[in-house]
């Protein structure tokens, strides 16, 4: 049984113990901030190593904690994706007072996301979400001196305060029509009822809070535009794929009996997310507003992938945010760097960047190629499996939608394109030289959008482990 | 209609009334003293329910503590009638029409429910003991009850950062 509990738990216990180590390093020794980062860094390479070995399929505490292979994959992304953003931000936090206080906090995120994830009972669902949520409102204010990174928490926390008190009204709709809180208990009890119904669209709501799903995406730019770039991209990446994990299988699996009744509701929410998302993403001038809106776009086409509700769009749904991690990390990168060295962050600082910078103009453009969805790069076939799944239900009007919508998005990604690469500008960003750190980020990143779309057996590994219906 | 039952009945009239004039008040004092009594009435509802010792706590942490938090930030920023931003008529009325469509739709859907699961046992329960309270904490609620834990870690770590600049 104690055996049970250190192996099925292995990864939020490794976490558990970093965040210790890091907590009492900070109270203890007096460490500068770079032997801090080392540390960190290596720890956090630990972490995504274990996570590789010695798992096991399992359920703990009643059903309160489940684990499968599956978990395992999505546990596994995300401790990528976390050690890539520690990797990118080396440059903006070796400036820092808080470095330990900064690993703490993100860790905590993570381990939030990694109960959530593994959860089989809403309460602790909720929990996991709560401290998912908590600690990145202090960390979007971690530029400490400037006004607009508070106003970006202060944003953030309202926000997701309000989404959380939505989801809670669902939950426990959802509990007093059924009585159980328990995920696999409760979808016997579902009927489709309208409490049931009414139910669901407060936990959506809840969700499509977090995910940026469009009528509730109003947070999503000021906060993105605010907040230290590396809490930037952890917000749209990391936060965002865990949600959009429990999100499918809940879906599948809680609310398998009033598929008709969600079907309907995300094939709506999808297209009005792609045109609204890829819209005002073409109005921006500052880059990370523009990525916040291209973010949104991006789980719009997510959205399609999860109603066709089949094996494959699970698996597609895994696959794309994997792509998404290093498509959209190593855009990020780059930001972060110029951020981090220069402070500019307009796209028509970009102009003329390719002529002093021409490695970090290849990452950018690579990663925006991938984005855009340009065939060669993994992000073609991220986008080409979700069409396909959300096809699968022969519901072509959305995926019409959806597919002119991809031309549109064409243009505004292409758009910075030029601007690095064509047009001219008299005071370009100055050469900067890149940090070892963020040099291994940007290779781990161009590497995954380059091999994981030609690569077969990653997306054959993904669709073994999923499931539908 | 027994005493329970009339008892329901005077305490969600005055958590319904009360939480009204919370949002109609235009002085934010008078809101938070409407809030105060909703929240009696709210604790009454507990103890009805058998749930003495959350409808204690919620007395004291949430009628005591946190409003009395609340009613001093409320003095301190000098709030009143006049500093109140007035929403135009337009906003209002979309307000209005978005707030009566969800009161439709919650109408509707619980006019029909049916509540299957299991019913708080009125007179007879001591589920709402703290010994028994405790021992669901420390075996059913284990694993969520150890991870508010590390939830208020990060919260404690979190306010010492930005408090610190």
């Amino acid at each position: 049984m104690l055996s049970d509990f250190f192996i099925l738990m292995k990864q939020e216990l490794v976490i558990m113990v970093i965040i210790f180590v890091l907590l009492l390093l900070k109270i203890g020794a007096d460490m500068s901030n770079e032997k801090m980062m080392n540390l960190a860094n290596g720890l956090l390479l630990l972490n995504l190593a274990a996570g590789f070995t010695g798992n096991q399929p399992g359920v703990l505490f009643n059903e309160m904690y489940v684990t499968n292979p599956l978990i395992v994959l999505e546990k596994n992304i995300l401790n990528l994706g976390t050690l890539i953003i520690s990797l990118q931000s080396f440059s903006w936090l070796k400036k820092h007072d808080h470095v330990p206080e900064f690993y703490v906090l993100l860790l905590c995120t993570l381990l939030g996301m990694f109960f959530m994830i593994s959860s089989g009972n809403l309460i602790l669902f909720y929990i996991g979400l709560e401290l998912s949520s908590i600690p990145l409102a202090t960390m979007a204010n971690f530029d400490l001196a400037a006004k607009r990174s508070s106003e970006a928490a202060m944003k953030f926390i309202m926000s997701s305060a309000f989404a959380s008190g939505l989801l809670l009204f669902g939950i426990s709709l959802l509990y007093g029509a059924t009585g159980t809180l328990t995920f696999s208990e409760m979808t016997a009890l579902i009927t489709g009822s309208p409490l049931h119904i009414f139910a669901f669209v407060l936990l959506l709501a809840g969700f499509a809070f977090k995910i940026s799903v469009v009528p509730f995406h109003l947070w999503t730019a000021d906060v993105y535009e605010g907040a230290p770039v590396a809490v930037t991209s952890w917000l749209s990446v990391v936060s965002k794929g865990s949600v959009l994990f429990v999100f499918v299988s809940v879906l599948y699996t809680v609310f398998k009996p009033i598929a008709g009744n969600w079907y309907n509701m995300l094939f709506l929410l999808s297209v009005v997310t792609i045109l609204i998302g890829n819209l005002f993403a073409i109005r921006q001038n500052n880059i990370k507003r523009f990525l916040a809106f291209s973010s949104i776009a991006q789980i719009g086409f997510i959205l399609v992938g999860i109603t066709g509700s089949s094996q494959v769009s699970s698996a597609s749904v895994v696959y794309f945010v994997l792509i998404y991690v290093f498509s959209n990390l190593a855009a990020f990168g780059v930001v972060a760097l110029v951020s981090a060295v220069t402070g500019r962050e307009q796209v028509s600082d970009y102009k003329g960047f390719y002529k002093t910078n021409p490695v970090l103009s290849w990452v950018l453009t690579i990663a925006l190629f991938s984005l855009a969805g340009v065939p060669p790069t993994a992000g073609f076939f991220g986008k080409f499996f979700l069409l396909m799944a959300g096809a699968g239900k022969g519901n072509y009007i959305p995926i019409t939608i959806a597919a002119l919508n991809m031309i549109l998005s064409f243009y505004y990604y292409l758009r910075i394109v030029k601007a690095v690469f064509m047009d001219a500008n008299e005071q370009p960003i100055e050469r900067l030289t890149i940090p070892a750190y963020s040099k291994l980020a940007m290779f781990i990143c161009v590497a995954g959008i380059l091999i994981t779309g030609l690569a077969g057996f990653v997306y054959d590994y993904i669709y073994a482990l999923s499931f539908g219906f | 209609m027994d005493i329970s039952q009339v008892l329901f009945y005077a305490l969600s009239a005055m958590a319904l009334g009360s939480a009204i004039m919370v949002v109609i008040s235009r002085n934010p004092v008078h809101s938070v003293l409407w809030l105060i009594i909703t929240f009696f009435a709210i604790s009454g509802h507990y103890i009805l329910m058998n749930a003495q010792f959350l409808g204690i706590v919620n007395l004291i942490v949430y009628a005591g503590a946190i409003m009395v938090l609340f009613l001093f930030v409320i003095m301190l920023m000098n709030l009143n009638a006049e500093t109140e931003p007035q929403k135009n008529k337009w906003l209002k009325l979309a307000g209005v029409v978005a707030g009566g469509c969800l009161l439709l739709v919650l109408v509707a859907a619980l006019k029909q429910a049916e509540v299957k699961g299991k019913v708080a046992m009125l007179e007879t329960g001591d589920i709402g003991l703290i010994r028994n309270l405790g021992k669901a904490l420390f075996t059913d609620f284990v694993v969520p009850f150890e991870i508010s834990s590390i939830l208020f870690l990060s919260a404690m770590v979190g306010a010492v950062v930005i408090g610190k600049k």
